[in-house]
């Protein structure tokens, strides 16, 4: 805490980043709105028969826009062999999306990362520490078979498997399941289980399990939005390596690889202002 | 080195804890089939819902269907229920539906296919004239089930003041069962809504 407190004068002295607001801050107000929202979604619709907002990130409807997770609606394709064309319409924006920014669902709305953050900001309380440095415990080409392996298994069972691994479905399928019924469903364990992994190794499961993670990643690989690195400005403190949630190094150009979820947390942690999030122009 | 490997002895340690709890839950559903089809007599799918045989490939299990119930009719089925877990059910002897069709119109997969009321096929009832008060003649005159039925004399109509139904029109819907009086010792009612479209084969079309 004290530490946090006296490098905060540090970086407004210097004049670097001409914005009030830190990434990471912003990053925490839109996860907690877009849990609000998926909480306030279920209580609204089955008590107050309000239906303008529905349902949650497996399959969300805000008037008459749909969205579906790309994932599961692929799964649903691949599966049953068929192709509906409201589920491909649904699909669609989170797909543009993550073309043009990248896996920001990760970062900026999933229930998960929610949590994940909840659980970092309180022990950064607890214990006093900046950073707790994420680490590769494993290689990070796993993330990849993850996918192809839940891919295939759904296939060889005939069900959208990802529904029961899918963490982010999973918290609203729960918040429904307690507001409507007042019972938990029992794959809610995983939720559980996703977060212990999270306090072992900092986002465990986003960085080598998630198979929605790498299916965005896969489809961002070539986003517009990315943190470029300048290496006139860095005086390589490597601070940036430790504040990265998914330990990668923005320092060798990691930020344009396809594991980076343009979280911002590497741009905040920098004192010299050497990275910052850079749009792609088309052409380039 | 050293650090990372402790970390995944620990996190394997973790995943095991958690798969052994899992475990604990899952006992009972290891006894069942995982693969055989929760729909039975009086356990139905919502409202134009696909065959059995494609109906847990095409869902993706968002709940939809479930949250805009304005009777919650419709409940997810638990981890128990196999490959067929977190699927939409309808058990018509609690709640029955009421053929709102809101379901229908949430379904972002085409799982709920888009049809009129008239044209749903939860299932077809049929009556068991050994069961029905009226049909024993007991001297007892219910029409129960006729008066229930959103699709009185098109459906369900009355021969003699007995109720018969007529199959090609039943949409299935289970009012009839829900509002029968007569419960048999197997749970079941003296009118039953068998599904009998929910294991038609596939039209690839």
């Amino acid at each position: 805490m004290k530490s946090s407190r006296q490098n905060q004068p540090d970086r407004k002295k210097e004049g670097v980043k001409g914005r009030g607001m830190r990434y990471g801050t912003i990053r925490f107000l839109t996860l907690l709105s877009a849990f609000c929202l998926i909480v306030a979604a279920p209580i609204l619709n089955t008590r107050y028969q309000f239906d303008f907002i529905q349902g949650w990130f497996q399959s969300l409807s805000i008037g008459n826009l749909w969205f579906v997770s790309p994932l599961e609606g692929l799964e649903s394709i691949l599966t049953s062999r068929m192709i509906y064309g409201p589920l491909l319409v649904g699909m669609a924006m989170p797909v543009v999306l993550a073309l043009l920014l990248g896996r920001v669902f990760c970062a900026w709305i999933c229930p998960i990362s929610f949590f994940s953050d909840l659980l970092d900001r309180i022990i950064r309380l607890v214990t006093r520490r900046r950073y707790r440095r994420a680490g590769d415990p494993l290689p990070r080409r796993i993330f990849w078979f993850a996918l192809v392996f839940e891919l295939l298994l759904a296939m060889v069972l005939g069900t959208p498997i990802f529904v029961f691994l899918s963490p982010p479905g999973l918290v609203g399928r729960e918040l429904m399941m307690a507001v409507m019924f007042g019972t938990l469903a029992v794959e809610g364990v995983m939720v559980i289980a996703v977060l212990l992994m999270h306090l072992v190794s900092k986002r465990f499961f986003c960085r080598y399990l998630c198979p929605l993670g790498a299916l965005l990643g896969f489809i961002g690989s070539k986003r517009r939005l990315k943190v470029t690195y300048d290496s006139d400005a860095c005086i390589e403190c490597g601070i940036c390596k430790n504040a990265c949630p998914l330990s990668l190094d923005p320092g060798k150009g990691e930020t344009s690889s396809a594991y980076c979820w343009n979280c911002g947390e590497c741009i905040d942690s920098c004192k010299t202002g050497a990275l910052r999030f850079k749009w792609r122009n088309f052409s380039a | 080195m050293d650090r990372s490997r402790r970390q995944v002895v620990k996190l394997m340690a973790g995943v095991l804890a958690a798969l052994g709890l899992e475990g604990l839950f899952a006992r009972r559903a290891r006894a069942k089939s995982l693969f055989k089809s929760p729909v039975h007599t009086n356990y139905l799918r919502p409202p134009g819902a696909v065959p059995e045989e494609i109906f847990p490939a095409k869902c993706i299990r968002c709940g939809r269907c479930a949250e805009v119930c304005p009777y919650k009719s419709i409940r997810p089925l638990d981890l128990q229920a196999g490959v067929y877990a977190g699927t939409p059910m309808i058990d018509v002897t609690d709640v029955p539906c009421w053929l709102c069709m809101k379901c229908v119109e949430v379904c972002p997969t085409g799982t709920l296919r888009r049809v009129e009321q008239k044209e749903v096929r939860m299932g077809v009832a049929i009556i068991d004239k050994h069961a029905c008060m009226t049909w024993k003649g007991a001297g007892l005159l219910c029409r129960t089930c006729y008066n229930v039925c959103p699709f009185k004399e098109t459906a369900i109509k009355l021969d003699e003041l007995r109720p018969v139904v007529v199959s090609d029109a039943c949409v299935g819907c289970g009012l009839c069962v829900h509002g029968c009086p007569v419960t048999l010792e197997n749970g079941k009612k003296a009118i039953n809504v068998e599904p009998i479209y929910a294991f038609e084969p596939v039209k690839w079309s």
